[in-house]
């Protein structure tokens, strides 16, 4: 019994000052924050009781001038813009991982570094130069309106394409590299097996490599649509209001339009979102891999 | 392949390359290229405004990873010596700082910080309040980190301190800081690396006199890119390059060596 007391003060001791900071610091903060979902706001647009769920039915579009379907549109717009720049990156991303695991082994972790480096700059200096690149009378602007997609004398930002290029430009490495863990340890038996039995490329890969790579693409889906649905540098610097999406609507209400229950609903929408995806992740994991636990 | 392979990698680099190019550029606007120049980094030189949020970012940086490499690396041990006690709650706790998005992230410790400001007088936002919220996505990282070295070592080894009668104090500072000091050393650069790189959390918990190198930039750029701009970021460029060749020297170097070893 001693023993067992003398054990816990000893673990309080240790893990103690972490577990208290990432408690004051983090725990409490989004408790606040959720808290004020369920306030009204007071003229400042700071909250204020009584407690109500006005902030949700602002959320869901329902304002002081009726209904307007703008919120609702920002939110269809985080879902599709995320859901469109995720299957990019799954298509960039199979060949890529594919090819560095065909490659000879002293090669494989120069390729990874890479795919990686870029991520290592900030993502806003990433942004930066797509800003470069996409401004107007650069000569990917000029092909494009020369092709007819743009005006004349318009840059390819600010616009939902700049916005979907940049969370791709963002999210490739996470997708490449779990899809690369997985062909690493792929059995090519099963490929030469569907060719033997004279499949075609598209049959073999729907039926020996899908299966044996799904853990890997449904970990990257999960680390790319999550942070791509909740993204606010990309739409804010490459979008303009016409592709922003539920981060920036969030940010903005705690800054100049500010409604801090408006912004504190919308919080609480992307953490439910991202519970959500970590969900699907382990279900996916327990039932795809008898290996060890996802989580440690 | 070869040739997407080659694409992707113009797809990855060409940005970086573009800021970089740019940065050197005589003209004013990123349409043409107008001769090589250095004017825009000697103007960076003497912007004052640039060289705050320069140091501001390094004390960011290093005040926050110090911290958390304490408070990470203690936490890391004891995931490991309690892990049979099957701590459920503790790896969710760990891993809320990871998955949470940034923008949320922020704007709860923006609140929080306000909130506390006003009704209690504490945590004016400034560099303060922003290495608090530094740490707290930095703990879990140097936890993991930390936690993952122990499991590779040998259980053996703790029996042993415990078998010579050491001191708590004695364990510490003649086993776990020696064979540890490389996971330290490895989580302080991983931990510096966050901070500097964090944008959206910096964003929202930065007082007025507190702006970083990312919050500069992103501010510069909201009154449109300049070759001023370009020039910064691609000093930032220049440094994270420098750091992947590193890596990538290091491991061909590991990989040489292990070589000769084998044959």
């Amino acid at each position: 019994m001693q023993q067992i007391a003398k054990q816990t003060g000893q673990l309080v001791a240790i893990i103690g000052p972490g577990v208290l900071w990432i408690i004051v610091f983090l725990v409490l903060p989004s408790l606040y924050l959720i808290s004020i979902a369920f306030l009204s706001n007071d003229p400042y647009g700071l909250p204020q009781l009584p407690l109500s769920l006005h902030a949700f039915r602002e959320l869901a579009g329902f304002g002081l001038l009726g209904w307007s379907p703008g919120n609702l549109y920002t939110l269809g717009r985080s879902l599709w813009q995320a859901t469109f720049a995720t299957i990019l990156v799954i298509l960039i991303s199979y060949p890529i991982a594919y090819y560095i695991a065909t490659r000879p082994v002293h090669l494989r972790p120069l390729m990874l570094v890479l795919i990686v480096v870029p991520s290592w700059t900030n993502q806003v200096i990433r942004a930066v130069g797509w800003m470069n690149l996409f401004s107007p009378g650069t000569p990917l602007a000029n092909l494009s309106a020369m092709l007819g997609f743009t005006e004349p004398q318009m840059g390819l930002f600010p616009s939902q394409f700049a916005v979907v290029v940049g969370m791709v430009y963002n999210f490739l490495p996470f997708m490449v590299l779990p899809l690369y863990a997985a062909f690493e340890r792929l059995d090519h038996a099963q490929v030469e097996a569907a060719r033997d039995l004279f499949a075609t490329p598209m049959r073999a890969f729907v039926h020996a490599v899908l299966p044996q790579t799904l853990p890997g693409l449904l970990a990257g889906t999960v680390l790319v649509a999550v942070p791509a649905f909740g993204m606010f540098v990309v739409p804010e610097l490459l979008g303009g209001g016409r592709s922003s999406m539920i981060g920036n609507l969030v940010a903005r209400q705690f800054a100049d339009g500010a409604n801090w229950p408006l912004g504190a609903a919308g919080a609480l929408l992307m953490i439910l979102a991202t519970l959500l995806g970590l969900y699907i992740l382990r279900r996916a994991a327990r039932r795809l891999s008898s290996e060890r636990e996802m989580l440690l | 392949m070869r040739l997407f392979w080659y694409a992707t990698m113009l797809f990855l680099y060409a940005p970086l390359a573009v800021v970089v190019l740019f940065s050197f550029n005589a003209a004013n606007s990123p349409a043409r290229f107008a001769g090589f120049s250095l004017r825009w980094y000697d103007r960076l030189m003497t912007n004052d405004a640039l060289l705050l949020a320069f140091k501001n970012s390094l004390i960011l940086g290093v005040s926050s990873s110090l911290i958390a490499v304490v408070f990470g690396a203690m936490l890391g041990y004891g995931m490991y010596r309690f892990r049979h006690w099957h701590l459920h709650w503790l790896v969710w706790l760990i891993y809320l700082p990871i998955v949470m998005p940034d923008v949320v992230y922020g704007i709860s410790e923006m609140t929080f910080f306000v909130a506390m400001h006003r009704n209690f007088g504490i945590f004016e936002p400034g560099l303060s309040t922003m290495i608090l919220a530094h740490v707290s996505f930095q703990i879990p990282f140097v936890a993991l980190l930390v936690h993952s070295r122990l499991l590779v070592l040998d259980p053996l080894l703790f029996e042993a301190c415990a078998d010579l009668y050491a001191s708590p104090l004695k364990r510490l500072r003649y086993f776990l800081i020696p064979v540890l000091w490389p996971a330290l050393l490895a989580s302080f650069l991983l931990a510096f690396t966050l901070s500097i790189d964090d944008f959206v959390i910096s964003f929202f918990t930065a007082g007025p006199s507190s702006t970083t190198l990312p919050i500069y930039i992103w501010s510069a750029v909201r009154k449109g890119i300049t070759p001023e701009v370009n020039a910064v970021a691609a000093l930032i460029i220049a440094a994270v390059g420098i750091a992947g060749l590193a890596a990538l020297v290091y491991h061909h170097v590991k990989f040489r060596f292990s070589h000769s070893v084998k044959t």
